[in-house]
């Protein structure tokens, strides 16, 4: 193409060069020309002043004003000649420039495209891909670094996979080896308290401390493992059509004791003819047990503590209540991330892993759903979360089907 | 009452799984590994309830009820996992599990269900 397009311009350079070297020459010729003739003419009148000439001087001078009119006629014809030459010259060489031209833009267009095919597909994920760019140098560069840069993303990617699974596997592992020692300190612990009476009320409440401490540990070690697992997202559900009111109740039931204890009271809203929800129960279970020990927690002596469900259409959405000391609004932009706990005070007391709400949000949105928080400081707190319906409604239909699409 | 085969690589775990099985009445037998496991069975020991931990040097629980289910025994096995939840990477769904006991155990849980099982 480049060879085309420099023979082209040399051919119209040369047509130019050419046009304009013969209408210099031709205009030179003519001045000669004319300059002769006035020459002679001159010669004829100067023998016809000087009385020297004769019949054929007066001839001269006519003869010489002719020529000069011919030559005149002739001078003009060329130049046509030459001008038409060169704007013929000038027209064959914007065509061939245009057709060249046109012919670089879709030499240029074919390789552009592809390279933006591939740019797309590579920020859509698509790590592999690849351009083949042949064509003009410039546009096989880039194809190359084009490549190139892929390429070092893939292999960037692959090692961001593997610090993720190595990190994955350590958390794992790690978490398998504390369950072994804690699994026994638990155990034993249990097997003293089985035979209570005959400890002393101080060895007594020593091994409650213990047992406290060993069910802090395994909720730190079960949140712990899915965030990373979350992380990598590798937290994986087994969503199955499932009721929401012997969820919640069975919940309840279970957070009972620990709101008793502490004189709080913990009330069950239900609307009746809920829909199905589409879930995993066990993480709904988790998911309330740790905004439901939340409000136990933080909430003081005699709090009163809610769950409520009412349908959406399309969700369901649980909440719950407490009227406790609420949350401050600056602390409530950063509730849901890890590690994020009420004031200082509090924590003292309170015995959370700091990761239940980080790892609430992360299950409700592995089911599809959502969760948000509202809190007045002085008046109390509510967590909502929506959970989709699940697409059968038939309790019975929908669990055999659900049943048959996870085996 | 019933006999139970009780497979972890942690003495401790399975003294502990011993005297809270043995103080509700069952008859406790242990081993080391999946493959002791293995041995005791070809020996000739039957027992009502396999619980294997899940991971196991040499040769891990489900390895062990895996060449068991091969062989054509029936008997109902627990299989003990630290991993909170069943799902994890130690629970295939071709093998027929009859239960999942997680780590730390709870006992109340495992008792009722060997009773069930042994029912």
């Amino acid at each position: 193409l480049r060879i085309g397009f420099a023979i082209g311009f040399a051919v119209l350079a040369a047509m130019a060069v050419i046009g304009v070297g013969r209408f210099i020459q031709q205009r030179q010729d003519f001045e000669d020309a004319i300059a002769r003739s006035y020459q002679v003419e001159m010669a004829a009148r100067v023998k016809i002043a000087q009385g020297t000439g004769h019949g054929g001087a007066r001839a001269a001078v006519i003869r010489e004003g002719q020529h000069r009119s011919e030559l005149r006629d002739q001078i003009s014809s060329e130049t046509r000649d030459t001008a038409l030459l060169v704007a013929a010259g000038l027209i064959a060489g914007l065509t061939g420039a245009l057709l060249l031209f046109s012919g670089l833009i879709s030499s240029l267009r074919r390789p552009l495209e592809q390279l933006v095919d591939a740019a797309g597909r590579l920020a859509a994920g698509d790590r592999s891909a690849r351009v083949d760019v042949g064509g003009l140098s410039e546009t096989a560069t880039l194809g190359a670094a084009f490549n190139e840069m892929a390429r070092e993303l893939e292999i960037e990617e692959g090692r961001r996979d593997e610090l993720d699974r190595l990190k994955d596997e350590f958390v794992l592992t790690a978490s398998h080896e504390l369950r072994s020692p804690l699994t026994s300190v638990q155990g034993f612990a249990e097997l003293l308290m089985l035979d209570r009476d005959s400890l002393t009320p101080r060895q007594a409440e020593t091994v409650e401390i213990i047992l406290d401490n060993c069910r802090h540990l395994v909720r730190l070690l079960n949140d712990l493992l899915d965030l990373a697992r979350s992380d990598a997202g590798r937290l994986a559900i087994r969503p199955q059509p499932t009721e929401v009111a012997p969820l919640i109740d069975d919940v309840v039931r279970t957070m009972r004791a620990q709101t008793e204890a502490g004189r709080q009271t913990l009330s069950e809203s239900i609307e009746p003819g809920l829909p199905l929800i589409n879930v995993e129960p066990d993480r709904i279970r988790q998911i309330l047990v740790n905004l439901l020990t939340n409000a136990h927690e933080y909430s003081p002596e005699g709090a009163s503590i809610g769950v409520s469900a009412r349908s959406l259409g399309a969700e369901v959405e649980i909440a719950v209540t407490d009227n406790g000391p609420g949350i401050p609004a600056d602390q409530l932009d950063r509730i849901f991330e890890r590690f994020t706990r009420g004031d200082a005070g509090l924590t003292q007391r309170v015995g959370g892993t700091g990761l239940g709400l980080a790892i609430s949000k992360s299950l409700v949105e592995l089911h599809g759903g959502s969760i948000e928080v509202e809190s007045t400081p002085g008046h109390g707190s509510i967590f909502r979360f929506r959970l989709p319906v699940a697409a059968t409604a038939a309790i019975d239909g929908g669990q055999s089907r659900a049943a048959a699409e996870a085996s | 009452m019933a006999n139970i085969l009780v497979a972890d690589d942690s003495e401790t775990i399975l003294l502990l799984m011993r005297t809270r099985l043995e103080m509700a009445g069952h008859t406790v037998e242990t081993a080391e590994d999946g493959q002791d496991v293995i041995d005791h069975i070809s020996a000739g020991f039957v027992p009502d309830v396999l619980l294997l931990d899940a991971m196991m040097p040499r040769k891990s629980g489900i390895d062990a009820l895996r060449e068991l289910r091969a062989a054509g025994h029936a008997v109902p096995a627990l299989i003990v996992s630290a991993h909170q939840n069943r799902g994890d990477a130690d629970a295939p769904t071709d093998l027929e599990v009859n239960g999942y006991i997680t780590k730390p155990i709870d006992f109340d849980r495992l008792l009722e269900t060997i009773v069930q099982l042994t029912a």
